[in-house]
């Protein structure tokens, strides 16, 4: 595939590298030569110089044979301006990132497709959207919903003087024999298992679980977390993310007590008349003596989502040391995410993978329903329909030879989700659940 | 814009001729309407015809002169306006007052333009049927001429929305700069502003004034007690929350459950936004009942029915029913700033009678005919007291204060506060005058508030049944301002009083 890539932030230059990873033909197009020059060093694709509101540009990056542009500028005016030109010299589809929300509301007066822009992202809102579902379910670092919310993935940390501990899969299968469940992966000092059944739990590991919606409380406390509701948030960093989550929550059934911490006064006030809900506060997130004051020792969840990643994990530390019980850090360094998790911070968003994500399962759409990229472990988790050209259909999983690197975790087959055991039969039309490394994706595609 | 500021460099600080010229305009369009009380006159063949005539005709000529001579031509800026606000009331006064003069009805000029301001203002305080503080007894109400009568209703009718927001819908003179007398005269906001011309807003505003009107008359005039002379009159008087009546003993002389329900009805309408209104008329029901200062109005007015009704009922021992009638009525009169009255409400025990007392620091909405420090003030500095405590427990915290979804800027806060504070000290500087003049404590009070919130009867010697013929000569202009400054809600007249409006 042809894919022609506007901006080359972080958001360009991760997208560049999982699809150039892929083996497509990524174009990179970008008017700042110090971003170019960092693409141009460290992946194999084209580089183009140039503004993305320009049509020579746009032309000589490619953008009349492109199948796919993505336009992930930093400036939203420049993303859609640039779709509606890519559109008109002719690429196929259009992904742009537009974080004004007025686009995408279903009464927008002027729909994106007006704009030729295919599909919206909106990376900060995705980012938030997991934190929001994080927070929820307070005990887990990942939560992803999957096969129409019947079944999850969930991660969860092993504790200390959890009954799992030093068992292996088999037993504990056996020991919670009525929960339906699986784990797809276990994350064990930096390095990304995929168990069998003799592979034995230890303490402190990351494990993923596919289970069914309705068993993750059991398998909650099987891992030794306690049984806990949040609803004291507080929310250091008005950034988009930390404004949006705010938001979601407030709109929530469930009546969250909300502080943001927000250190830019003209920012803050206008958080402040925006949201009716929330108590902001105008201070340093790091500052310790306005953290006692506004109670963070009695806060449930603690979520540092400034623009300083460092400061993040700094203050989610500071939160964790004063027993919060959940906390959540805003990372894009891909290489602080296992650090993060070792030294206690309950979970880690990196805007940047999610906007990765989003447009990942934009370009594999189609085939697949849902692609979500782990924190923590290198994995991705697929949703796919099993066609007819499908290469195991109507056998035993057990009877299959599946590739290194793939696991199957559950099976959606006219409305009924089931982790998928040995005995499991994958039909025509099932959709199938499945955990990939990034080496195996290519061989998912050929299965089915 | 160039020209336009090199044109400006030689104006005056205060273009005098300017402000001659509108405020001659204004007074020929108020001579106008003294054509109205000249034709009640002549219907009933009454004698004070020629009084009304020669006052008509006088005032059109000399402000039809003035204007002709100082054809406004340069743009209005603030300062000419609020001077000419403040002229149009006080000159309309000396000039409104005249018929009661030039009747000799009146023998006092003092007592009359007193009446007048009274009137405009929708005060609703009258020397009539006293003894002034030199000896001479004034007619009572009931003796007055029957034209004398539907002037001192018109003056409370045209004062009401305001003689000029009615200028400025009935004639073009003031077509420059008119923005800037509407916002000197309407005590709503400017986003009240119903269409893009200020013209047409007018014009709406008094289309709605005046429907609502015929409509409370045509209401009024099919109960028998009432002949379409008291009907117009008491229409008037309640849609502008004025409160002059035709009878001495006000609402009371006609002792009617269905008046009394007619009258509580209109004038809590009239204590509502009528930009508000407008939008109900046009069928935005939903940003009526959503608006919050009518809400909060509605909601207070109900509280002290409630209160003082059954006040009324368990301590005063009124029959269930007429307490809640007098209840009902008194408070809604009082928080609307109409001061009509259907119960002697100075006879009651002191539980009632204060619950009553604070609500003469209340007022109608925004945007109302009603006077006093209006309640979307009260709501915004019971909001902001509420804020400050918050702001206590939480140093750091950013807490806006909010009305609906509207977030209230701090400068607004800062002016509501500022208005507040003045607001007292003018109530208190007018109780200080009253004392010095020999009134006790709560008759003193109550004048003051009474004239400066635009209601009219007070307490003690100034209670519902008394009148404010008593007081000294100065003790009447002093009142006189009051209701002025009240009516034109304190910063348009007390601006002219201070060094920086006549210096640069």
């Amino acid at each position: 595939m042809k894919i022609l890539i506007a901006g080359a932030g972080e958001v360009g230059f991760e997208l560049s590298k999982v699809l150039s990873e892929e083996h497509h033909d990524v174009t990179v197009l970008d008017e700042r030569q110090s971003c170019l020059q960092r693409v141009i060093e460290n992946l194999d694709v084209l580089t183009v110089e140039g503004n993305a509101t320009s049509p020579h540009a746009l032309v000589k990056a490619g953008a009349r044979q492109a199948d796919l542009m993505v336009a992930v500028t930093s400036v939203d005016e420049v993303n859609i301006i640039a779709s509606m030109m890519a559109k008109r010299l002719g690429v196929k589809s259009v992904i742009a990132r537009v974080r004004n929300q007025e686009l995408s509301r279903p009464d927008a007066p002027i729909t994106p497709s007006e704009l030729g822009i295919d599909v919206l992202i909106h990376p900060e809102e995705s980012a938030a959207n997991q934190i929001h579902q994080l927070v929820k379910r307070a005990s887990a670092s990942d939560v992803v919903f999957l096969a129409d919310k019947k079944l999850q993935m969930i991660g969860l940390r092993v504790e200390i003087g959890s009954e799992v501990i030093n068992k292996t899969l088999a037993e504990v299968a056996e020991l919670y024999n009525e929960l339906s469940f699986r784990v797809i992966a276990i994350s064990r000092r930096g390095t990304t298992i995929i168990p069998r059944g003799n592979n034995r739990l230890m303490a402190l590991d990351h494990i993923f679980i596919i289970t069914k919606t309705e068993h993750v409380q059991q398998l909650v406390s099987a891992t030794g977390h306690q049984n806990v509701t949040l609803r004291k948030v507080m929310i250091a960093g008005g950034s988009e993310v930390g404004r949006l989550l705010a938001k979601k929550l407030s709109a929530d059934k469930q009546k969250w007590v909300i502080k943001l911490i927000e250190p830019n006064k003209e920012v803050a006030t206008e958080i402040a008349n925006n949201n009716r809900d929330i108590l902001v506060l105008n201070g340093n997130p790091t500052d310790p003596n306005l953290l006692v004051i506004e109670g963070i020792q009695e806060m449930d969840a603690f979520i540092s989502v400034t623009e300083d990643e460092e400061s993040n994990i700094i203050s989610c530390l500071m939160a964790k040391h004063l027993e919060v019980k959940k906390t959540v850090a805003l990372v894009s360094k891909s290489q602080y995410v296992p650090l993060s998790q070792t030294i206690g911070i309950d979970a880690i968003v990196n805007v940047k993978a999610s906007a990765s994500d989003e447009i990942h399962r934009q370009i594999r759409q189609g085939m697949l329903l849902t692609v979500k990229a782990l924190t923590g472990i290198k994995a991705e988790i697929i949703e796919v329909e099993a066609g007819k050209n499908c290469a195991i259909l109507d056998k035993p999983i057990h009877s299959l030879k599946i590739p290194d690197g793939i696991v199957i975790g559950g099976i959606l087959r006219n409305g009924l989700a089931e982790v998928a055991t040995g005995q499991s039969i994958i039909r025509k039309g099932d959709r199938v659940i499945i955990l990939a490394l990034p080496q195996a994706i290519k061989k998912v595609e050929e299965m089915f | 814009m160039i020209d336009r500021l090199e044109k400006n460099k030689n104006r005056p600080r205060i273009d005098f001729k300017l402000v001659s010229g509108i405020l001659g305009g204004l007074i020929f369009f108020l001579g106008f309407a003294m054509l109205l009380p000249f034709i009640i006159a002549l219907i009933y063949n009454e004698a004070s015809w020629d009084a009304f005539l020669i006052t008509a005709a006088g005032s059109m000529t000399a402000g039809g002169l003035l204007f002709w001579n100082y054809r406004p031509q340069e743009e209005l800026r603030m300062r000419e306006a609020f001077l000419i606000v403040t002229l149009t009331w006080f000159v309309g006064s000396l000039i409104g007052a005249l018929p009661f003069t030039l009747s000799g009805t009146l023998a006092s000029y003092t007592d009359a333009v007193f009446e007048t301001m009274s009137g405009l203002s929708t005060t609703g305080a009258t020397i009539l049927g006293g003894i002034t503080s030199d000896g001479i007894q004034n007619p009572a109400i009931e003796d007055l001429d029957k034209s004398l009568l539907f002037w001192r209703s018109l003056a409370h009718w045209l004062g009401g929305m305001g003689i000029i927001v009615l200028t400025l819908a009935l004639l073009p003179l003031l077509g420059i700069g008119g923005m800037q007398l509407f916002q000197a005269e309407y005590s709503g906001s400017t986003s009240d502003k119903l269409t893009p011309r200020i013209r047409e807003t007018a014009f709406l505003l008094w289309s709605v004034y005046m429907g609502m009107t015929a409509v409370q008359f045509l209401l009024l005039w099919i109960h028998p007690a009432m002949d379409w002379f008291e009907a117009i009159n008491h229409a008037f008087s309640t849609l502008a929350t004025g409160g002059f009546s035709t009878q001495n003993a006000s609402v009371a002389a006609f002792d009617s459950v269905y008046i009394d329900v007619i009258i509580t009805v209109f004038m809590f309408l009239a204590g509502i936004n009528f930009a508000m209104h407008f939008r109900l008329f046009t069928g935005d029901i939903k940003s009526f009942l959503g608006n919050r200062e009518i809400r909060f109005f509605t909601l207070l007015a109900g509280l002290f029915i409630v209160a003082i009704s059954g006040g009324l009922w368990l301590i005063d021992n009124y029959s269930f029913g007429e307490a809640l009638r007098y209840g009902s009525f008194q408070v809604i009169s009082i928080i609307t700033t109409t001061g009509f009255g259907t119960d002697d409400y100075a006879l009651w025990l002191p539980f009632t009678s204060f619950l009553l007392f604070l609500l003469f620091f209340t007022g109608g909405c925004g945007g109302s005919t009603g006077g006093g420090i209006k309640m979307i003030r009260l709501m915004i500095i019971t909001k902001n007291i509420k804020r400050e405590f918050r702001q206590i427990i939480h140093p750091q915290a950013i807490l806006p204060v909010r009305v609906g979804n509207r977030v209230i800027d701090s400068k607004i806060l800062k002016t509501i506060l500022g208005f507040f504070v003045m607001y007292f000290i003018i109530f208190a500087i007018g109780a200080i005058i009253m004392s010095f003049m020999g009134y006790d404590l709560v008759s003193a009070m109550g004048a003051s508030i009474a004239c400066l919130g635009n209601i009219g009867p007070a307490w003690g010697e100034f209670g519902p049944t008394d009148d404010y013929a008593h007081v000294p000569y100065f003790g009447k202009w002093v009142l006189l301002i009051l209701m002025m400054i009240g009516r034109l809600e304190l910063f348009t007249v007390l601006i002219i009083f201070t060094p920086w409006f006549w210096k640069n």
